[in-house]
């Protein structure tokens, strides 16, 4: 699975070199945000269910979305915030273009389910959720990008 | 492949929850430790051909038949070859101690070795011998332990007493090439 230590390992296999002092730079480079990447992921795990019981909440009030999807709308939210949560700890997008994105929009659809709910929901997550509450700046940081990265997959 | 990171998330997937503080301990340990993993990492690439030639070196020093004619190691091409063979190990090694796990040893050096050693032909024997000397060398390197010239350039970490856990895990990815090949 893509992360950045297997990213220089996978380059420097394929060229059938030693790991280079680039290469343990890269791999430093990456280690320097990883304090807040896995603040960010032990934050999320912990308010995993109020996050998504929230952001579904505020997308299902209004009306506008059959309230018989709610349920499987919640156990999406769910799984695709477990993969922010694996991608978190990894420090890479790897578990969700994996497992979450690749594929996922087709299944969506074809459950008749509307991906502009699950975009509302992430984005309510993004920007109402005040998440300075549960977690520093940084951490915020890291988990908003791959929230970005995800709506625009979704998109 | 995987990393110290990547094992914990299939690990996690598999049960469907999420990573949470439990599971984060050894991976912010792995974090913590990256100065020394690197250092270690280093002693061993800055020092391949030392630790391979002479783990090579002493395999036919204890069995001096392997460079006569009918040895093994006769003639100087397959000699050579066994040198390569040991660089190669050092080098999925250090692919394995940089990533903090041994799937990448296992995947693309490990498996199917042994069956590849007993087509060749090669003694697997005398192989494990050399993989022995090669692990003892590179502990000695890593951890400053060995005699003669300094061959640790601890250039995050400082000193190569502070890499004792790093080299023992190094160690346990020597080990798994000791176990392949038995």
């Amino acid at each position: 699975m893509k992360s950045a230590v297997t990213t220089v390992v996978s380059a420097a296999d394929a060229a059938g070199r030693f790991p280079s002092m680039s290469d343990f730079e890269s791999v430093k480079g990456s280690f320097d945000r990883a304090k807040a990447r896995l603040e960010a992921a032990e934050k999320l795990a912990s308010c995993l269910d109020k996050f998504t019981n929230l952001a579904v909440d505020a997308v299902y009030q209004n009306g506008s979305y059959e309230q018989a999807n709610k349920d499987k709308c919640v156990r999406d939210i769910h799984h695709y915030l477990r993969l922010i949560n694996y991608c978190l700890v990894t420090g890479g997008t790897g578990p969700l273009d994996e497992w979450g994105i690749s594929g996922m929009r087709e299944i969506i659809r074809i459950q008749l389910l509307p991906t502009t709910a699950y975009i509302e929901a992430f984005i309510f997550i993004r920007d109402e959720i005040k998440l300075n509450d549960v977690m520093s700046q940084q951490a915020e940081t890291e988990f908003k990008g791959l929230l970005d990265y995800l709506i625009n997959a979704l998109a | 492949m995987l990393d110290a990171f990547s094992r914990k998330v299939v690990i996690a997937d598999a049960k469907g929850s999420a990573i949470g503080s439990e599971d984060l301990a050894d991976i912010r340990k792995y974090v913590a430790d990256a100065n020394k993993r690197i250092d270690a990492t280093l002693a061993i690439t800055q020092n391949v051909s030392c630790i391979a030639s002479d783990a090579i070196a002493g395999m036919v020093c204890e069995n001096t038949g392997l460079t006569q004619p009918g040895g093994h190691c006769y003639p100087t091409r397959r000699m050579a070859a066994c040198l390569r063979d040991g660089e190669i190990i050092l080098r999925y090694v250090s692919y394995a101690l940089l990533a903090g796990d041994a799937s990448v040893l296992e995947d693309r050096c490990l498996n199917g070795l042994k069956e590849t050693y007993l087509a060749l032909g090669v003694p697997t024997s005398n192989a494990i011998r050399a993989v022995e000397i090669m692990k003892v060398a590179t502990v000695a390197i890593m951890t400053e332990t060995n005699t003669g010239r300094k061959m640790f350039n601890g250039i995050n970490s400082g000193s190569g007493a502070q890499c004792q856990d790093i080299a023992a895990e190094a160690a346990s990815y020597f080990d798994l090439v000791i176990e392949a090949l038995s």
